[in-house]
């Protein structure tokens, strides 16, 4: 599983980090997201979906 | 206007559905339930004098909200509500709300730092607290019965945003009174100016202060950040993002507390739910505000020749996203009028969608998770003290909730780390 950001759509809401902390983060000077962790473990699937689908703009996707 | 008036033949127009609560308190009119059903996009005429497509299915509604390439902001959120809200009117110095694409994104990443992240709200959970615990200990000297809304509710979360932004508490008169006259459906924008002006003083006085003197918290913060924007923000601008943070951050999320917490005293059976396993308060939040949230629609304007839900919707037509409908759209949430604590929300749409979804979510979450875990583990025998039928609700305004939430009590138990 890989995590794909375009943050050139990023709105800052923060739902991404919120949701899973260990993955995403919200950049402290320019309020952009930061994927952590690009490649997750398998166990952390369902949270980092829930992540993914919780970005309103539609800046994260997950890829096999 | 001629282009915003012409109504396809064969179309009805309707008058917009306002909220009925004496029928329905804790859903959308009545009404939504046919629309839905035999003409998810229609033509409404506004109280405002606008005409537009209103949109009713949650597949509708999220699809619109998603798209502000084909839907902008432009017109203003609640233009079809507010009599000075002016849809043509060009958009002013910061007024980001109405903005799209990076010229938008530009304020909300400024202000994300601030209300969005994660090591940011969790230095914001004990001011929270202690918040909360004073509102509830001055419940406890006063005694029974109260008003949720006004003595709990409404100093909770003006505390909790004016903290936030920087603002002292002995200041809130300046943001109350902006923010009767933005919401307010009445105010002209004579009035409205009247009402906005001294707080934009204030806030420019306030921005140049922390310039020279920044103290720990986020206006200090967004104005040393200011410079390094691209471009960098001015202070009008930092104003007008103050402004708003302080405005739209008080009023949405006491109404919403106060009308989750109606709703679920009205249920004991949900009440007691909570009170026996908190852990389900945030889900309870989500709740809340999938019942309630989004209550006055918000609008858009079609960018380009298009269609919504089959239904052909020509460039510059107004669109009007019936929120709180899709949210109470059986297709997207199974028995969709009931209060379930324990209820998927996944997908909700109280916040909004898209771009434009509510940029103060993070904050307003956690000023309602705090307060309802304090609730029901400090008031659990909180009950209504009058009928829900004798709960008066809120007119004029497009923060659709109740004006007084009457409630009683037997005991109140001390704040954690308190003694008896």
């Amino acid at each position: 599983m890989r995590v794909r950001a375009d943050t050139a759509l990023c709105v800052s809401t923060g739902s991404c980090a919120l949701t899973a902390p260990e993955v995403f983060d919200l950049g402290e000077d320019d309020g952009v997201v930061v994927v952590l962790v690009e490649s997750p473990p398998d166990e952390q699937r369902e949270t980092v979906g829930r992540a993914v689908r919780a970005c309103p703009a539609g800046v994260l996707s997950l890829a096999p | 206007m001629n282009r915003h008036t012409d109504t396809p033949a064969g179309t009805e127009l309707l008058d917009l559905p306002m909220p009925e609560p004496r029928t329905c308190p804790f859903g959308p009119a009545p009404v939504y339930d046919r629309l839905r059903a035999e003409a998810p996009v229609t033509r409404v005429a506004c109280p405002t004098g606008l005409t537009a497509w209103l949109v009713s299915r949650y597949a509708d509604v999220r699809d619109v909200l998603g798209d502000a390439e084909r839907f902008s902001s432009r017109p203003g959120q609640v233009v079809h509500l507010m009599a000075h809200a002016d849809p043509e009117r060009p958009i002013g110095e910061g007024e980001f709300t109405r903005m799209d694409g990076p010229e938008y994104q530009r304020f909300r990443r400024h202000m994300g730092p601030e209300i969005s992240s994660p090591r940011r709200l969790a230095k914001l959970r004990p001011l929270v607290r202690a918040v909360v615990d004073e509102r509830i200990g001055a419940l406890a000297a006063a005694g029974p019965p109260a008003d949720l809304y006004q003595d709990f509710a409404i100093p909770v979360t003006t505390a909790s945003i004016g903290g936030l932004v920087g603002v002292p508490y002995a200041d809130r008169d300046l943001f109350h009174t902006a923010a009767s006259g933005v919401f307010s459906d009445v105010t002209d924008q004579v009035q409205l100016a009247a009402a906005v002006r001294p707080l934009q003083g204030y806030l420019f006085e306030l921005v140049r202060r922390r310039r020279v003197e920044p103290e720990d918290d986020a206006l200090s913060r967004m104005v040393a950040r200011a410079p390094s924007a691209e471009p960098p923000f001015s202070d009008v601008e930092l104003v007008a993002m103050s402004a708003v943070m302080l405005v739209a951050g008080f009023d949405s999320t006491a109404t919403a507390l106060a009308h989750g917490v109606l709703a679920l005293l009205n249920d004991p059976g949900q009440w007691a739910r909570l009170r026996d396993d908190p852990s389900l308060v945030p889900g309870t939040v989500e709740e809340m505000v999938r019942l309630f949230g989004g209550g006055a629609g918000i609008v858009r304007e079609a960018t380009v020749d298009t269609e919504i839900g089959g239904r052909p919707v020509a460039k510059g037509d107004y669109v009007i996203l019936a929120i709180q409908s899709a949210n109470h759209d059986p297709e997207a949430f199974p028995d969709p009028g009931r209060l379930d604590v324990a209820r998927d929300t996944e997908g909700h749409l109280g916040f909004g969608h898209g771009t434009h979804q509510c940029f103060g979510q993070q904050t307003a979450r956690l000023e309602l998770t705090v307060a309802l875990e304090a609730l029901v583990r400090r008031v659990p025998s909180l009950r209504l003290a009058a009928p829900l039928a004798d709960v008066p609700f809120k007119t004029g305004t497009s923060v659709v909730g109740p004006e007084r939430v009457p409630v009683t009590w037997d005991e109140i138990l001390p704040a954690e780390g308190e003694g008896p």
